[in-house]
């Protein structure tokens, strides 16, 4: 079943000059300007920033949700027109069709690609065998945990063999246990598939300790701040959490995000607030001035 | 011999006899001492306890009511209200007997259902497709939502003279009034329904290589079925109502006819059997639709 998913060398995800701006009534709104990433076939890459960056913006542009305002996005040179199966997307809210069984679920993309209901059933259950989920094939959604739930997402996801994985947020909405649970089975699953996969969070720890690159945004408009690749080394273990190398690069990260962050709040927060927090962004305490 | 794993295994093995023994024998479900008799009824008066405690006050109810009914009727209590010409239960009673031996009662209800059914049908046939149609369509939505709107609030009995006017029998004519009671609740319903559809799920079907037909059928459709079934519902209620006005004033069979014939007769007691005949009608065929909706709907019961 893995190998016939396997795509080694494919997934290449281009995006260039991309920006995408809204329509409104006092004019276009900016969402994301000026941003140019890729993803190399078989990596690991995060998208972090503060929230309403664009960050998902620029994840629902590579699925073909939305249509870039300038620029390009391309999988394998090939230009994104609208949303296909070569681009397996995993949401925050699962998503899961409430109507149709786990293993309903998980051969959808199948189906609709037209295979056999046999072949289906028996593609499906490997795959389902692998998320350790075999035992709730015949549930309705409904009945499963979030964690369970966000395995038969990923596995639906997965079940078409796309040439990359785009994931928005999808350990948002879990509790920490369920969370670090998750990651673990979804780079078992990217180590084994070598998918490319972008993944969208605002999870620091979560993007350092997946990936093998993280793409730090801006503020509204976002764009690329920085680009930090993440040199641990892989398989890689809850504990390296804790390692010097691990906590550096969070640090790195945090600071460039909270400076982001402020930007974003700064329209929103009064003069006081806005002195208390720049005082703190200065490493001094709101005491030290008083 | 003495890890930790062949310690745990007498302890894991001992649910497997327990299920075994339950097997052979399921009068004796816990592996330990059989409980008496006393123990288990206790026991399931407790896992039960409130739905037997629904059911005792329900039929308390229900005789209370028929006592009321009773009492009312046999002192012929004028208090506002007259129940001099009421008919006690008891002859209700009496005359459903006859009644179910009358062939000519057992008619009117027969043809009743006929029209429920044929209009029903024709406005669940219609009105489904219709309102899935213009939920997905925003063209089709704005050429007919507006005439929509100005047919909804006409009531079904309002169209009484005109359907006599457009239709050759008057059979026709009751079972298109039918067909529009329903039809609007229908219509409505679906386009609620499809109105508050899931737009990630839409995606998430994308992302998975649907088309626009396959979306519509493995999306829209089973998300929009709660609604459609609420619209099921609501519309065979409405149905029934215009379906007995519409017997009352121009009909000749019918359960409607046979209630407002037996007034014009001074058969009290039949008034009271087509009035109960009607309730029991309107409840059978509503728990039919439910049922219906639990069959088409399996994720959706518990």
């Amino acid at each position: 079943m893995s190998e016939m998913l396997a795509n080694t060398s494919k997934g290449h995800i281009e995006v260039r000059n991309f920006s995408l701006a809204y329509e409104t009534i006092e004019g276009p709104v900016q969402a994301v300007t000026d941003t140019q990433i890729h993803v190399k076939p078989g990596e690991f890459v995060s998208i972090v920033g503060p929230s309403g960056c664009g960050k998902s913006t620029l994840l629902n542009a590579v699925a073909g949700f939305l249509k870039p305002t300038t620029g390009i996005v391309t999988v394998d040179g090939e230009r994104v027109n609208g949303p296909s199966a070569e681009r397996g997307m995993v949401f925050q809210q699962y998503s899961l069709f409430p109507w149709k069984t786990v293993r309903e679920n998980v051969e959808f993309g199948l189906k609709m690609r037209g295979m056999p209901r046999s072949q289906r059933e028996r593609a499906a259950r490997t795959l389902l065998g692998l998320a350790g989920l075999e035992a709730f094939e015949k549930h309705y959604p409904e009945k499963l945990s979030g964690g369970m739930k966000q395995r038969v997402g990923i596995v639906r996801a997965l079940a078409t063999g796309p040439k990359v994985l785009l994931l928005d947020e999808p350990f948002g909405a879990l509790d920490a246990q369920t969370r670090v649970i998750m990651q673990q089975i979804l780079t078992n699953m990217w180590q084994r598939l070598k998918i490319s996969v972008l993944f969208v969070t605002h999870d620091i720890d979560e993007a350092i300790f997946l990936s093998d690159r993280v793409y730090c945004m801006t503020a509204r408009p976002g764009s690329i701040k920085a680009e930090i690749p993440i040199p641990l080394e892989r398989p890689r273990q809850q504990s390296m959490m804790m390692s010097s190398e691990f906590l550096a690069l969070r640090r790195g990260l945090m600071s460039l995000i909270r400076e982001e962050s402020l930007k974003a709040m700064g329209g929103e927060i009064n003069d006081m607030g806005m002195q208390g927090l720049n005082i703190e962004l200065h490493g001094h305490s709101l005491a030290d001035v008083i | 011999m003495s890890s930790p794993a062949l310690v745990r295994h007498p302890e894991d093995s001992m649910p497997a006899t327990a299920i075994a023994e339950a097997g052979s024998a399921p009068a004796a479900t816990p592996p330990a001492a059989p409980p008496s008799f006393g123990t288990l009824a206790l026991r399931w008066y407790r896992l039960n306890r409130a739905g037997l405690r629904a059911i005792t006050i329900g039929v308390t109810s229900l005789i209370a009511f028929l006592l009321v009914w009773h009492l009312l009727t046999t002192y012929r209590v004028v208090f506002f209200v007259r129940f001099t010409n009421v008919p006690s239960p008891l002859a209700v009673y009496a005359s459903f007997t006859k009644a179910m031996h009358d062939p000519k009662f057992l008619m009117h209800i027969l043809l009743s259902c006929r029209r429920i059914f044929i209009g029903f049908s024709l406005a669940a046939i219609i009105g489904v497709p219709l309102g899935l149609i213009m939920g997905r369509f925003k063209l089709v939505h704005e050429i007919i939502f507006p005439v929509a709107e100005v047919l909804r609030p006409i009531p079904a009995i309002a169209w009484v003279p005109m359907a006599i006017m457009l239709w050759p029998t008057n059979e026709q004519s009751i079972v298109f009034i039918t067909f529009l009671g329903s039809f609007f609740p229908i219509l409505v319903n679906t386009l609620h329904g499809m109105s508050l559809v899931d737009p990630v799920l839409v995606r998430a079907a994308q992302c998975l290589g649907a088309r626009e037909r396959s979306i519509f059928r493995e999306v829209y459709f089973p998300a929009s079925l709660p609604h459609i079934f609420t619209g099921l519902t609501v519309g065979m209620g409405v149905a029934w109502v215009s379906l007995i006005a519409a017997e009352m004033i121009s009909g000749q069979y019918g359960i409607g006819y046979f209630t407002w014939e037996a007034y014009s007769l001074v058969q009290y007691a039949d008034i009271a059997l087509g009035m109960i005949a009607i309730g029991v009608l309107g409840l059978g065929s509503s728990l039919l639709i439910r049922g219906a909706g639990q069959l088409v709907m399996p994720w959706r019961s518990t």
